[in-house]
């Protein structure tokens, strides 16, 4: 009587797994013509139209939506690879990861053909962020890139001459001035270490160099330049410029401190202008991101989205046709106009319906501010180095002068494993 | 097996007592036997292998760094400033929201033991909180808190020190208010269960022994330390014992409410991290096997300290 | 006297009103919340109740496939989780209270220190084998260890409903002829059912409640549950967080506590008490 009740138990269990694997079996299996599972970053359904624009006759191509920030993007997809699962094949990648899923092995390698295609058509900076080891390891889809944003009636109220480049100095004390806000990115995720590693390109320096040696490359962040960027975040933190929530303020909450009545400056991504632009009307304004040290050329942030295909996918071939579609200069500039997140190449920008929506020195400016982008370097370590700048270089209010050098010997003793990160 | 017992049980008294020990031993084994099974499977056996791991230095999407490194990632852990930094928090969230609740749920034990009104509205209200999903709780008093959105700020604008407006206090932005908040929603949540614990113990102080206390002119005050506590120590012991290791173990509110950001990560949420965002086998490992030791010992302490014998207090002699 | 007694009834009602705000001010925060309109929390919403309320958010999540899969996981994790924790306990618990065996002490120090053990130092094992086993993102994935967290709170609620069940009548039972499997199960279970579901609500409540091995051991809507999903909650904003359909899918998700609280409150009071201050 007992065996019957227990086995009874036994069997719930075994046909609650059976179901779930039936389940996960049924995702990937889908007869002849093949569907294309491509897991995108959060958008407004940009990416889901052009899944289904590149649909053929030969594949179906439909969206998965990743979790909204790229360092829980980077788990799920790492983790999912890592098991072999065959129901991912294209992803919608942040370069801050791109090389740690291509060390991993994790994506497949494109073709020769179209590599060539896709290093011709895009921009330099575009192609630096996305290559592992001296290929592309994944098909840059588009490119963004940080430029200052302002209440035109604000700088002028503080006497800011906007046309030529200005420093960060200069927009802090120009807002502590007219009691208005300097809103930045600035709470305790990748977005900050953006901004920390345009502030140290800006100054003529750079992160970390000698990448592909690992965990062994050279940590340059304890230089003048780190000191520059350091004194920047420094003086905006402990300025009345400061926005109260500027250690929690990621790209939304910056936004809306600039929309608010005390808003005066924001350097954020390029959607800002198909956010505002029409709220704001003529009093938005637009700059290259601001001088860290005057008078050197600043580097704006570059981010953005390249596609790459799964190792574990069951059709490479197929996806890698299909990453061509998606990537092509007319998706880029359709994905554009509908998201406001700008092309990955300069024919992407000459789609006629983009330069109709946006003001052509607006985009040429994007162009500018991509082309001369800072990207953040590639390394499969890169989830630690930025934790690590994270971690010391957060709350801002706490940076001072000897920030650089603390983060320095940090970064290389959680690369070596010998602190907690 | 059981009909042998039933058929051997008249001849030979003394023969089928003992088979009948045999055989109720046997049954009992084997209905036990499930239960510790399923429980040791998912306990055990994964610690064992933790304390393998935690050998190696050994991280998700590096597999060929694979090494072993002996107890160097012990050495890594206990020397290091974020470790102890996050145990210090752990223990503040801990003693601080064991002692507010001890005291809060006294009172609501009171309150719940003298009402002689309205018993099912309070114990309703009074068990919402404990069946909220901690995560839904989390979310409930993050936006309580919240810079914008957020009625704390626009309520308590009279305190000092809170802000409304432009320069808003920002709860999450420092690491004492940050703490405040994550404590507030842990006490919010599981102060009813304290309060339930200590109710059952109170409904057992003999109402005559109280009367007798009153009549010999005892104050309030002295008939609660007299009397009413010393009889419930057996419950707020066992509440306390709880409550204390369940506090330790806080993540979900962290999770939720700051991520660990403003240093106000727990020891939980350090092993969390290690092992899923950072992908540190090796390390994420030897902060578990060190995790579970550490509650052990939690565990210990507290007993040793209150002198409970857990089974008895069980009611298992 | 009577003015002490008035004293202490005035007492006793204003903590009354204490408690009730108290416990339910967060609920009616995050039912007021959900009907306030996300142009409302982007600008910035402080005071407490919205300034014009909508219904868009409920609209809203009930066409949001992902979370409506974590609903389904998560009745489906707790329900399967709690049937099997129940019956596994129910014959440990009836052992430990009716049963002489060796090693009982050892089951029952067993099962403590399974309550008082930390679940998240479980991850990067667990995370590891149900890899090797193929259960990592499945629902036996989750069922199993919720099962062996349950099992303890289970079978020591048990154990004591099962004391107060009167030995004799199971001996008469036997007496008349029944075996103790038939004792057991024609005498004890029905006098016991109460308790077993009173471990069943507790057992429940668990497992629908659990986070740390839902976020860990998932990653799709093919087994994440509920209080895993709203921490992936995605808004149509990509940079703001969906504060109305957070608040949305926590007062969904709270509804059925509330039933279960109203309907069972005076059992799961019982059970959470039961046994835990005799000695």
């Amino acid at each position: 009587m007992r065996r019957p009740r227990r086995g009874r138990g036994l069997a719930v269990l075994t046909a609650a797994a059976l179901a779930s694997t039936a389940l996960a079996a049924c995702s990937s299996a889908s007869g002849s013509k093949p569907e294309i599972i491509w897991y995108t970053n959060p958008d407004n359904g940009g990416q889901a139209a052009l899944a289904k624009a590149c649909s053929t006759s030969q594949y179906t191509i439909t969206t998965q939506i990743l979790p909204q920030d790229a360092t829980q993007q980077r788990v799920q997809l790492a983790r999912r690879l890592n098991a072999h699962d065959s129901s991912i094949d294209l992803m919608s990648l942040d370069p801050a990861y791109t090389a740690e899923l291509a060390n991993a092995g994790y994506l497949a390698p494109i073709p020769t053909a179209l590599q060539t295609l896709l290093k011709l058509q895009s921009f330099k900076g575009a192609v630096a962020a996305s290559s592992w080891d001296g290929k592309l390891a994944v098909a840059p889809f588009w490119s963004n890139t940080q430029v200052l944003w302002y209440h035109k009636s604000v700088a002028q109220k503080a006497g800011l001459d906007m046309t030529q480049p200005v420093t960060w100095a200069q927009i802090i004390d120009a807002a502590a001035k007219t009691g208005t806000k300097v809103a930045v990115q600035a709470n305790k995720y990748e977005g900050y270490v953006v901004l920390i590693n345009a502030l140290v390109m800006g100054a003529g320096g750079d992160i970390a160099s000698d990448l592909t040696k690992g965990v062994d490359a050279k940590i340059d962040i304890d230089s003048p330049a780190g000191r520059a960027a350091a004194g920047v975040i420094q003086k905006l933190a402990h300025s009345s410029a400061a926005p109260p929530d500027l250690s929690i303020a990621q790209e939304g909450q910056s936004e809306s401190t600039f929309a608010s009545p005390s808003g005066g400056f924001l350097t954020n991504w390029t959607y800002i202008y198909s956010a505002h632009s029409k709220a704001m009307g003529k009093d938005l304004g637009y700059a290259r991101y601001p001088e860290t040290v005057a008078g050197k050329v600043s580097r704006p942030p570059y981010g953005g989205i390249g596609i790459g295909v799964s190792k574990y996918s069951k059709h490479v071939s197929q996806d890698m046709a299909a990453v061509k579609c998606l990537t092509s200069p007319t998706s880029q500039g359709k994905y554009a106009v509908a998201e406001g997140n700008m092309p990955a190449s300069a024919a992407g920008y000459a789609y006629p319906p983009l330069r109709k929506v946006y003001p052509a020195d607006l985009l040429t400016l994007f162009q500018q501010s991509v082309d001369q982008a800072g990207p953040r370097p590639t390394t499969p370590y890169w989830s630690d180095i930025s934790g690590a700048l994270q971690s010391t270089w957060h709350p801002p209010a706490s940076v001072n002068q000897g920030t650089p050098a603390k983060s320095a010997s940090f970064i290389s003793d959680v690369l070596h494993g010998r602190s907690l990160l | 097996m059981t009909t042998t017992v039933a058929t051997a049980a008249t001849p030979r008294k003394r023969q089928a007592a003992t088979d009948r020990a045999v055989a109720e031993n046997r049954l009992g084994l084997k209905l036990v036997a499930p239960a510790v099974v399923v429980m040791l499977v998912v306990t055990a056996w994964p610690m064992i292998q933790a304390l393998y791991l935690s050998l190696y230095r050994y991280r998700l999407t590096t597999p060929n760094d694979r090494a072993f490194v002996g107890l160097r990632n012990y050495g890594t852990i206990l020397t290091d400033s974020l470790f102890w930094h996050d145990t210090f928090n752990t223990v503040v969230i801990m003693v601080v929201s064991v002692a507010v609740e001890l005291v809060v749920g006294f009172i609501f034990a009171m309150v719940m033991h003298r009402v002689i009104f309205a018993r099912g509205i309070i114990r309703t209200s009074i068990l919402i909180p404990y069946g909220i999903i901690t995560v839904v709780s989390a979310f409930a008093w993050q936006f309580a808190f919240s810079l914008n959105n957020g009625f704390v700020n626009s309520w308590f604008a009279w305190l000092p020190g809170i802000q409304t407006g432009a320069d808003a206090t920002n709860w999450f932005g420092h690491h004492w208010p940050a703490m405040f908040a994550i404590i507030v929603s842990e006490i919010w949540k599981t102060t009813p269960f304290m309060s339930l614990l200590l109710l059952a113990g109170l409904s057992q102080v003999s109402e005559d022994m109280i009367e007798a206390s009153q009549v010999d002119g005892a104050t309030w005050w002295q008939r609660l330390w007299k009397v009413i506590l010393p009889n419930m120590r057996a419950a707020i012991m066992v509440a306390v014992l709880f409550r204390a290791l369940d506090a330790f173990r806080i993540f979900d509110n962290i999770y939720v409410m700051t991520r660990g950001a403003q240093n106000t990560e727990s020891s939980s949420f350090l092993t969390y991290r290690q092992v899923i965002e950072q992908f540190q086998l090796g390390l994420g490992s030897a902060l578990s096997v060190l995790l579970f030791l550490t509650v052990l010992l939690l565990a210990f302490g507290i007993v040793k300290l209150f002198r409970v014998d857990l089974a008895r207090a069980r009611g298992e002699a | 006297m009577a003015r002490r007694t008035r004293k202490a009834l005035f007492g006793t009602g204003v903590g009354f009103v204490v408690i009730m705000v108290w416990c339910l001010l967060p609920v009616a925060w995050i039912l007021s919340l959900s009907f306030k309109s996300q142009a409302e929390t982007n600008s910035g919403s402080p005071q407490f109740l919205p300034k014009s309320w909508t219904l868009q958010n409920y609209r809203d999540i009930l066409h949001n496939s992902d979370f409506l899969y974590a609903l389904r996981n998560s009745f489906g994790i707790a329900i399967i989780a709690t049937l099997l924790s129940v019956i596994f306990a129910t014959l440990a618990a009836y052992a430990i209270a009716r049963l002489d065996f060796k090693g009982k002490r050892l089951v029952l120090s067993l099962a403590l220190a399974i309550a008082m053990f930390p679940v998240v130092s479980l991850i990067s094992p667990l995370f590891d084998m149900w890899r090797t086993f193929h259960l990592f993102n499945t629902w036996p994935g989750l069922i199993i260890p919720y099962m062996t967290f349950t099992l303890p709170l289970a079978i020591w609620t048990l154990s004591a409903f099962f004391r107060e069940i009167p030995w004799e009548m199971e001996q008469a039972a036997q007496v008349d002829g029944a075996t103790p499997w038939q004792a057991f199960r024609k005498v004890i279970v029905p006098l016991a059912a109460p308790g077993v579901f009173t471990a069943a609500i507790l057992t429940f409540f668990f497992a629908w409640n659990e986070f740390a091995l839902a976020i860990s051991l998932t990653s799709t809507t093919a087994a994440r549950t509920v209080p895993a999903q709203m921490s992936f909650f995605v808004g149509s904003d990509p940079f703001n967080p969906p504060y109305g359909q957070l608040a949305t899918a926590s007062v969904i998700v709270t509804i059925p506590i509330v039933i279960i609280v109203l309907l069972f409150q005076r059992k799961i009071v019982a059970g959470l008490t039961s046994g835990a201050v005799k000695g």
